[in-house]
This record gives C-alpha cells, sequence and structure tokens, in this order.
C-alpha cells in the first residue's frame, strides 16, 4: 500500500525551476532514499512534502488524504515528521522537552485543565513524559534528558532531532541527511537506528543522503534527482548502473566507468 | 530572545552563599532570623526614610532568598504568608505610604507576568501592552460612573459590588482585545510586531483621548474621575477585632494590598502551569524556532494568538482594580512609558523566568517609587547647602534615562536578565517533588 | 581575488557615460514626482466627490472643501517630505543591518535642537537680524547634519554593534532604549540651558508668503498661499534626496553602501570595510534626519524633547509602506502619508461636521496604514519589482 504518492511535483522559484514534474511512490513500511547532487532540489521536495512551500503543480496524497493544501502543522500532525539537515533543535529547552514539544499533537489538554491542574492533565503530563523517555531511551539519550539542548555533542543531537520526530508516533519519517558529518562509527550507529525506526517502529523512513555506503545498505528503493528532474529510481543494483546517475555524479565521460558505486 | 551566556562569578557566588545557607538546620535558622531582624527593624522604626527603605527592600528579598534555597516546602509558605500577610500589612498601619507601594509593586508584578507570557515565553515583542491595561480600566470605570449616563442615555452606574464581577469582564475583555489584535499582526515577522503593537498601544490612547466625542465614551483627556470602589465585606469583621481605628481609606488601602496578592498569587499559579504545561512548551519552542515548532505539528497563529490573549487578560484584569484603586484615570496613564517600563521589569529580570520577572517589576517600581523621590530628595537638601547640582535636575523625571539606560546595559551586559531562565534546575527539582509553585508564589 | 573582482568594476564604471549617470540620478525624482501628482490628484478627486455627496445637506461644506484644496495640498508635500527625508535614514540602516533604527526619530529631534541653538546664539550675538535668511538656513542645516549625522554614528557604535549577531529583538530593544536616552538626555541639556524644554527655533525674516494663484469662489477669491519656509522645506529636501541618489548610485562609497547590503559577509571578503560602511550608513541617514529636524523646527518655531517619537514611527510607516530597505520607496512612502495625513487631518472635522477631530484622527490613520501594509503587502508599494536596495 502506498504511504505517499507525490505527483508531477513542480516548484518554480523565479526563473529557477527547483523542482521539475517528480513523481514519487512510497510504500508503507519502506525506507526509501532520495539523492543527487548538491542543489538538486532534494531538500525543497522534502519542504513541499512537509508544506513549508507549496508546489506550483502536483499533488501529494499521504495516508490516503490529499495535503497540498495543508499547513505544515497540519500535516505534521496527520503523521509526517522531519529532521533538519541543519539541526533544529530548541535549544534553550532541555533534551526531555524537545521531546515532549515533538508531542505536543497527542496532548489535547485543554487550558482549563491545565490551569486547575486537573487530574486528566496529571494522567497526560505523565503519560507524556513516560513516552519521551521511552523514546530516549530508543535512541540512547535517557541519561542526558536533563541536559539543555545546545550542549549535546553533535551525534546526540542528531538523534535527539529523530527523537522528538518520532514523538509524533508518526507514519512517515523525513530524514534530511542525517549522518552528514560524522565519523564512520557514528554513522554506523546512525545507520542502525534508521533500520531500528522501520523494523522495531515501523515507521516508514524516506531520508535524503550522500553516503553512498548507507544509501546502498538500506534502501530498499532509491530515487535519483538532478537539477529538480528525477532520473532514475530502482533498488541499488539498478542506481549503480544507471548511466544517467553516474553522469550526473561525475560528469559526462565516466559513464563509460558503468559498474563501479558513484561517489 | 534567551541568548546563551556563561554563569558569572556572581551567580557563581551566589550558589556558594545559598549552598552554605541553604539548608539544613542552618537555612532555617539564617532565614528565621533574617525576617525577624528585617520586620522588627520596620516595625520599631516606620519613618519614611532612605534607610527604612532599604530595610523594606532587604525585607522583600526574604523572599527571594527563601525562593532559592532548599528548605521544606512548609517552612516556606509560612514564611511568605507571616512576611507578607501579617508583618506588611501591620508595617502598613504603621506607615501607610510603604503598603501603597507594595500594592504598586503587585499590581506591576501582575502586568510584567503578563507581559512575560508574550515576550519572555513566546518572544513576542509586544510594545503596546498598556492598551489591555487601559481597556480594563476604562470598562470599570465607564460601568461605575455617571460615565455611562453620557455614553448611553438613561443608563445609570451599575452598583459598586459589581466590581467583582467586572474583574472577570476585565479579564475576558482584555483577552478578547489581545485575540484581535493579535488576529491580523501575528504573521508579521518580529520587529515590525513590535513596531505594530507600539502602534495599536498610541492608537488606544489618542481614542481615549478624542472619544468624547461624537459619543462621548471615555470623556476625553479630563479622563475618568470619582471611579467606584468595590463595598467592603470584611470592614465589620476588622472593626470587631479591635482595628477600630482605620478609616475608610486605609481599609481601602488593605483591601486592594490583599486584593492584589492574590490576584499576583493566582497570576504565579496559573502562569507557573501555563509554562510547564503543552502550552507552555510549544509557546517556547516557538520562541527558540518556529520552522521546528510548526513541524513538530505546533500550529503557530492559534499558539501566538493564545500567548497574546492570556497575556492580555492579566493586564485587563489589573486594569479594572488599578481604576478602583485610583479613583481616576484619565488617558496619559496609558502611554508608551508605561508599557516601556512593563517591558523593563520582564528584561530586568530575566526573560520567561517566573521569579525574575517578580524581582525585576518589584525593583523597577522601589527604583521608580522609593528609590528615585528619595535621591532627589537628597540632592535638593545638598543644594540648599550649597552643592552645585543644576536648578532643573529632578531624578524622579528622569524615568526614560533610567528605563534606556536599563534596556541597553541589559541587552548588552547581560540580556538573559539577573535572574536568567534555568530550565535545568527546574526539571531536577521536578524530580524531587511537585514543581514549587508555592514558593514561587512566597517570592510574589 | 580581490583585484580579479575589482578591475571588471572599475571598466563598468569608466564606461558609464553622463546620460546613464543622470538617468540613475534623476529616475527616483521622476517616479517621486509621479506619485506626488498621483495621490494630490486621487485624494483631491475623492475629496471633491465626498465633498459634492454631502453638499446636498450643506451646500456650504463643497464650497470650504475646494476652497482649502491647494493648501490641503501644499500642506501634503511639505509633510510628505518631512517624513521622506527622516524615512531614509531608517530605510537605508534596515537596508544594510535589517535592523529597526528605533532610535531615528531622536536623531531628528537632536536636529531640531542644533538648529535652535544655533539660532539662539545667533541672536544672542545680535548677527540673525542683519544675516541674509538663506546662510542662515545653511549655517543651521549643516550644523545640524553635522551633529546628528555624527551621534548617529556614535550610537550605532555604543548600542547596537556589540549586538550585531545577537537574535533580532535584542538590537531592537537596545534602540527603544537608546530612544528614551536621548529623550532624556537632551531634555536635561535643554532644561538646563536658556532653551528650555519647549525651545524656540528664532529665524531671520524669510518675507511674506508667496501667491501662487487665487482660486474664484463666488462673490470672493481665495489666494493660494506657500510660505517662504515651506519653500525652503521642498527645496532643501529636493537637493538632498538628489544628493543622496548621487551618493548611492554613482560614487565608489554607494557601491561599497550596496555591496554590504547584498552580502555583509561577501563584500568583506572582497576587501570592503564592512564596519566602516555600516558607520557611514549611520552618518548619512543621521545626517539626513538631523536636516529635516532643522528644517522641520523653523517650520513650525519651536522644539521639544519628544518632538522625535510620532514623526520617527511615521516616518518608518512611510519606510514600510514604500518598500523598507528602497530608497526611493522610502521617498515615495513618505510623499503618498504625506498627503493621506494632510487630507484626513483637513477634511475629517469638515465631513464629519466637527464630530472627529482631524488631527488626532490623522495620527490613527497613519498607524492604520503602517498595521494594513504590514498585513497586505509587506514588500511595500513599490515592491520587489524597482527594488534598489540602498
Amino acid at each position: 500500500m502506498a504511504l505517499l504518492e507525490a505527483t508531477n511535483i513542480t516548484k518554480i522559484f523565479g526563473g529557477l525551476t527547483a523542482v521539475n514534474d517528480v513523481t514519487l511512490t512510497i510504500e508503507q513500511g519502506s525506507i526509501v532514499s532520495v539523492i543527487g547532487p548538491n542543489g538538486a532540489g532534494k531538500t525543497t521536495f522534502f519542504n513541499i512534502l512537509t508544506g513549508i512551500y507549496k508546489p506550483d503543480k502536483g499533488d501529494v496524497i499521504f495516508d490516503g488524504k490529499p495535503i497540498g493544501g495543508l499547513r505544515p502543522d497540519q500535516i505534521a500532525a496527520l503523521g509526517m515528521r522531519r529532521t533538519f539537515q541543519n539541526i533544529r533543535l530548541f535549544h534553550n529547552m532541555t533534551v526531555l522537552e524537545n521531546v515532549l514539544v515533538g508531542m505536543h499533537t497527542h496532548l489535547h489538554a485543554p487550558i482549563w485543565n491545565i490551569i486547575m491542574r486537573s487530574p486528566s492533565l496529571r494522567r497526560e503530563e505523565g503519560r507524556a513524559r513516560d513516552r519521551s523517555r521511552e523514546l530516549l531511551r530508543f535512541v540512547s539519550l535517557d541519561n542526558k534528558r536533563d541536559e539543555l539542548a545546545k550542549n549535546l555533542p553533535y551525534g546526540d543531537q542528531r538523534r535527539l532531532e529523530i527523537a522528538r520526530a518520532l514523538a509524533g508516533d508518526p507514519k512517515l519519517i523525513l530524514l534530511d541527511e542525517p549522518t552528514a558529518g560524522m565519523n564512520p562509527n557514528e554513522t554506523m550507529d546512525a545507520t542502525n537506528l534508521i533500520r531500528r525506526l522501520r523494523d522495531q517502529l515501523g515507521v516508514t523512513v524516506v531520508l535524503i543522503e550522500h553516503d553512498m555506503r548507507l544509501v546502498m545498505t538500506i534502501s530498499e528503493r532509491i530515487s535519483v534527482l538532478d537539477y529538480g528532474t528525477k532520473i532514475a529510481e530502482g533498488d541499488g543494483q539498478v542506481i549503480r548502473s544507471n548511466p544517467r546517475v553516474i553522469e550526473a555524479y561525475l560528469g559526462k565521460g565516466a559513464a563509460g566507468m558503468a559498474g563501479h558505486p558513484p561517489a | 530572545m534567551a541568548t546563551s551566556s556563561p554563569q558569572t562569578g556572581g551567580t557563581g557566588a551566589w550558589d556558594r552563599l545559598s549552598g552554605l545557607l541553604g539548608r539544613g538546620p542552618g537555612g532555617y535558622a539564617f532565614l528565621s532570623l533574617y525576617l525577624l531582624i528585617t520586620s522588627l527593624t520596620l516595625l520599631l522604626n516606620p519613618r519614611t526614610s532612605l534607610l527604612t527603605d532599604v530595610i523594606f527592600i532587604l525585607f522583600l528579598l526574604l523572599l527571594l532568598i527563601v525562593y532559592r534555597t532548599r528548605v521544606h516546602i512548609g517552612f516556606k509558605v509560612a514564611l511568605g504568608v507571616i512576611a507578607l500577610g501579617v508583618v506588611l500589612p501591620y508595617f502598613g498601619t504603621l506607615n501607610p505610604y510603604y503598603i501603597d507601594v507594595a500594592t504598586q509593586a503587585g499590581i506591576y508584578v501582575a502586568l510584567a507576568l503578563g507581559l512575560n507570557v508574550v515576550v519572555g515565553f513566546a518572544g513576542l515583542l509586544d510594545l503596546g501592552y498598556v492598551a489591555f491595561y487601559a481597556v480594563g480600566a476604562y470598562i470599570w470605570s465607564i460601568f461605575s460612573t455617571p460615565q455611562i449616563g453620557a455614553m448611553i442615555s438613561g443608563a445609570v452606574p451599575v452598583p459598586n459590588v459589581w466590581f467583582y464581577g467586572f474583574i472577570l469582564v476585565g479579564l475576558m475583555i482584555g483577552g478578547a482585545f489581545g485575540v484581535l489584535l493579535g488576529l491580523p499582526v501575528l504573521r508579521l515577522r518580529g520587529d515590525y510586531l513590535a513596531i505594530v503593537t507600539l502602534g495599536f498601544g498610541e492608537v488606544i490612547r489618542v481614542l481615549a483621548e478624542n472619544l468624547d466625542k461624537p459619543i462621548n465614551i471615555t470623556n476625553g483627556a479630563q479622563g475618568i474621575k470619582d471611579i467606584a470602589r468595590p463595598p467592603i465585606f470584611f470592614s465589620g469583621a476588622l472593626r470587631a477585632i479591635g482595628l477600630r481605628q482605620l478609616d475608610d481609606n486605609q481599609l481601602y488601602q488593605f483591601f486592594f494590598y490583599f486584593m492584589v496578592l492574590v490576584i499576583v498569587l493566582i497570576t504565579v499559579m496559573i502562569v507557573g502551569r501555563l509554562k510547564n504545561s503543552r502550552i507552555g512548551r510549544a509557546w517556547t519552542a516557538i520562541r527558540e524556532d518556529e520552522t521546528a515548532a510548526i513541524a513538530q505539528g505546533i500550529p503557530l497563529v492559534r499558539m501566538k494568538l493564545m500567548a497574546f490573549g492570556v497575556g492580555a487578560s492579566f493586564a485587563g484584569t489589573m486594569g479594572v482594580v488599578f481604576a478602583a484603586k485610583q479613583l481616576f484615570i484619565n488617558p496619559p496613564t496609558f502611554d508608551l512609558l508605561t508599557s516601556i517600563s512593563i517591558l523593563s521589569m520582564v528584561i530586568l529580570g530575566g526573560l520567561g523566568n517566573i521569579p525574575g520577572v517578580i524581582l525585576g517589576a518589584v525593583l523597577v517600581t522601589l527604583l521608580n517609587l522609593q528609590i528615585l523621590p528619595r535621591i532627589a530628595e537628597i540632592l535638593r537638601s545638598a543644594k540648599s547647602a550649597g552643592v552645585p547640582i543644576p536648578q532643573s535636575f529632578d531624578p524622579t523625571q528622569y524615568q526614560r534615562l533610567l528605563f534606556g539606560l536599563l534596556l541597553i546595559l541589559m541587552m548588552i551586559f547581560r540580556p538573559e536578565g539577573i535572574l536568567p531562565e534555568d530550565r535545568r534546575r527546574q526539571e531536577l527539582h521536578e524530580d524531587e517533588d511537585e514543581p514549587s509553585e508555592e514558593s514561587a508564589g512566597a517570592t510574589a | 581575488m580581490a583585484a580579479e573582482a575589482k578591475a571588471p568594476i572599475r571598466r563598468v564604471s569608466s564606461q558609464r557615460t553622463l546620460a546613464e549617470l543622470l538617468r540613475v540620478i534623476f529616475l527616483p525624482l521622476g517616479q517621486l514626482f509621479v506619485f506626488t501628482v498621483g495621490s494630490a490628484a486621487v485624494l483631491g478627486v475623492i475629496v471633491v466627490v465626498l465633498a459634492f455627496l454631502l453638499s446636498r445637506s450643506d451646500p456650504k461644506i463643497f464650497e470650504t472643501a475646494v476652497a482649502i484644496l491647494p493648501q490641503v495640498i501644499i500642506d501634503g508635500i511639505v509633510r510628505g517630505f518631512l517624513f521622506a527625508t527622516i524615512a531614509l535614514g531608517y530605510t537605508m540602516v534596515y537596508g544594510v543591518l535589517e535592523f529597526i533604527n528605533f532610535a531615528h526619530g531622536e536623531i531628528f529631534m537632536v536636529g531640531g535642537f542644533v538648529g535652535a541653538g544655533v539660532a539662539y546664539l545667533l541672536n544672542q550675538w545680535g548677527v540673525m537680524s542683519t544675516m541674509p535668511a538663506l546662510l542662515f538656513v545653511i549655517i543651521a542645516v549643516l550644523l545640524g547634519m553635522t551633529v546628528s549625522g555624527l551621534l548617529a554614528m556614535g550610537t550605532e557604535r555604543i548600542a547596537y554593534r556589540p549586538l550585531r549577531n545577537a537574535p533580532r529583538l535584542v538590537p531592537l530593544i537596545s534602540a527603544i532604549g537608546m530612544s528614551l536616552v536621548l529623550q532624556d538626555a537632551v531634555r536635561m541639556i535643554a532644561t538646563n540651558t536658556p532653551l528650555g524644554f519647549n525651545a524656540r527655533f528664532e529665524t531671520p525674516d524669510f518675507g511674506k508668503a508667496f501667491q501662487l494663484a487665487s482660486i474664484p469662489l463666488g462673490a470672493r477669491s481665495i489666494p493660494v498661499l506657500i510660505g517662504p519656509k515651506a519653500v525652503i522645506f521642498i527645496v532643501a529636501a529636493l537637493l538632498m534626496l538628489l544628493a543622496l541618489n548621487y551618493l548611492v548610485n554613482a560614487t565608489r562609497l554607494g557601491k561599497a553602501i550596496r555591496a554590504v547590503a547584498q552580502d555583509r559577509a561577501t563584500a568583506s571578503l572582497m576587501g570592503i570595510n564592512v564596519n566602516q560602511i555600516i558607520s557611514l550608513t549611520f552618518l548619512i541617514g543621521g545626517a539626513l534626519g538631523g536636516a529635516a529636524g532643522v528644517l522641520f523646527g523653523m517650520n513650525i518655531g519651536t522644539v521639544n524633547p519628544y518632538m522625535g517619537f510620532i514623526p520617527g514611527i511615521k516616518a518608518f510607516t512611510a519606510a514600510v509602506l514604500g518598500g523598507i530597505g528602497n530608497i526611493t520607496g522610502a521617498m515615495v512612502g513618505g510623499i503618498v502619508l504625506g498627503f493621506l495625513e494632510a487630507f484626513v487631518a483637513s477634511y475629517l472635522s469638515l465631513f464629519t461636521g466637527g464630530a472627529f477631530s482631524g488631527a488626532s484622527y490623522a495620527d490613527i490613520a497613519a498607524f492604520s496604514i503602517l498595521i494594513l501594509i504590514l498585513i497586505f503587502r509587506p514588500e511595500g508599494l513599490l515592491g520587489e519589482a524597482t527594488t534598489q536596495k540602498v
């Protein structure tokens, strides 16, 4: 079953076509990578899916509902969460609070109950804290839950961002370069974490990534963007041998060396 | 808006000191002794003077110290009740001036806490906050005086017992005004929002000045006088317990003191609870990073509107109380300078931090009402003693200079305020016992 | 790398013909002219139509409305140029730093006080009555520009530069503080000198008002007058706008300012001293504000320490109206706002039979415009189409 169907998405900034007629279908429970050289329109595409940009053309259907006209917060509430390329945590909040903020759409206590500190509010807050701690354990950050987010080391910040996204019980999580700036060891941990997202929590994962080893290891399907256009799609094997992909990465003439993984 | 800054040496010393006196039997003894000494000094020498001012401030400082120390919560509450509920009112019978100062400070604490919801929690710079205060004040002033007859011919003032109902009316109308203003402007970027709210504040003031025609709503620049005070239902009881010598004005002084104290406690409780709820966290998230907040499913405009509404409703409430206490209001009472002074309180104390904001409000009010007039007095006597001081220099007239310097210096040297928010500490507290609302309340 | 980048630029600028140069300098004035005539015409027609409709109940309204129209237009032009000259300071600083210099209204006020001080001294020395009026204007304006410009530069150095990388609202709050400090600092100085809180702005005798035309209206004829001070204001403002256009569009300094406005980091990589350029921007904006202060004070005859606040906010409105960061936009916004205010101030009481006082509601009108424009067209009247960022 397709969880997300984006059809014929086009986005133009001024004279520049950032995303050009891209169609992408993501199956429930899969791990999909979107790759492409810098400036290929990958992040713009994410921004369209999450509602930050409105597409000039095309439709997005998420979980059976058209979401093209919705605000980003409404889309997030439907169960599509994301992380950012340049980590965007709430720096002056604690680790635990960051995750609690991610749970916002699941907390419904009306303002009156908050002011009266009603039993139902206490229960809800208690549940939220328990769930947050659970998620923090899942990303191995529970021992740092009272640290301020800005004081975490880089790798921890990445993991916290994922925990925060998970707090919304998403059906789909979009990871924008989750291993950027990581050393091989950290990358391996991140790879495992991404796999556990799907295997243990049943979350469908789409990631933008430059680390080809990671992409080839965990993606069931890969889409390649270049200059805003989707130039190839398929599993690792197909992508590896696609001459247009090699050309996009290595330039014209490199296609003759087909068979070697790009990057 | 909160920026990172290294812990300064002052805070370190403070921590060491409070570590020494803030725990165990030492803490209890120190706090009791402190309360005893300051109280006695005040009660034995109630004359209005610079020395009394200083002791008065030290006396109030107790509440901050109580808040920061680690003693039993019951003890904290007891000290707070004794200080604010017994010693201060009794001191007020000896020197009514100080209880008035305390009431004023309380009013500003509530206003600053309200503005703090908007500026400190949600990070929206509102320079027209006083407008909501004005709305509350005018509501009660119009309805409790013959002014209502000028507006609607034939209408008569409401009975003064309605005052208690009008506190809620002020709350609701203030909140409604907040939402109404917020609706169009909350999509604006931060600095534009600041200017637009400033414009809105000025518009409300200009309207108050000019709406004496075509229909006389506000009585224009003359303002409204003889505003009704609520009936005091406990005056009989007070007289019965021997406080016969109190006249009406003194009674009202106590009445408003306690009323403001109660409102401040409720405000602290509400603000504290909101802060540690999904709503408060959403506000902070918006302040920290709007894009990331919206990606968590937080509806920006709705949450910002809520911040505006909540903040404005405190101002509306306090407006009603202020009008009844003051008996007279006119448009200049609600000028930009008042908005700025409330903003200074929030910034001085520490954006977003409830005890900090309370401290800021008390400090600025005391500075305004006590310290500056005292300095002026000293200058005057120095001048008559022959010290060359410029003819027309009166420090009480230089509030702008004071607030201006305060804002600049705070922004450059300590943008997080003198008592910055410490989310870590607060979280750690939460593991030990319930968040210490009561103790925060005592700081009022 | 810097050398490579500089070479082609120099070539381009040397090839620029005089005609192009003149076009760059005078084109904004053309736009300004169009908007001046346009606003006057649109508002004039609205007023005449309204007056005509209202004249059914009271025939006198139409007569009066038409009779004061030319005077209102002149008033609008004067107000417009006032807002325009102040707005330039906001817009230049905003263009370079994306920062609302809240204290700019006070820079304007200081200019007014410098003018009043100069006038007071000249009067004391007894040379005021003998000196040519024009010479007095030039001395006062130049001194006002110097003091205000340096002051603006100083405020930047003290209160804004340390906060340049802080979150957006931090320097804004500092600027609000600076505005209050300047108000009271000037008050302290003024009340301790013979000037006093409400300082009189003495001027030499400029002669009588010029009669531009006279409108026959029934039996009487109404003269259309323009005071010499208003003429001086308009001429001086025009000269300053021309000079600014030349500076920004045709000099190396202007090019550096535009580069810093585009991208501060890159500009600094190209060897531009960004701090110096920002200081100069404040200097220029402050000098324009100071000149406006002198001319304004001269026009109304008295200055006080709090007089800068409202014109400051209105000039900011004008800058936003025209598209903040855009120099031509600031001028156009100023003119449009000036007209609007003049019309509201003069006609509101007339049309409502005195129920609403025009002068007070003119303020409300200005703020309403600010709110409306920010909500519906935050990019301003001139928008992105002709964006000529400082």
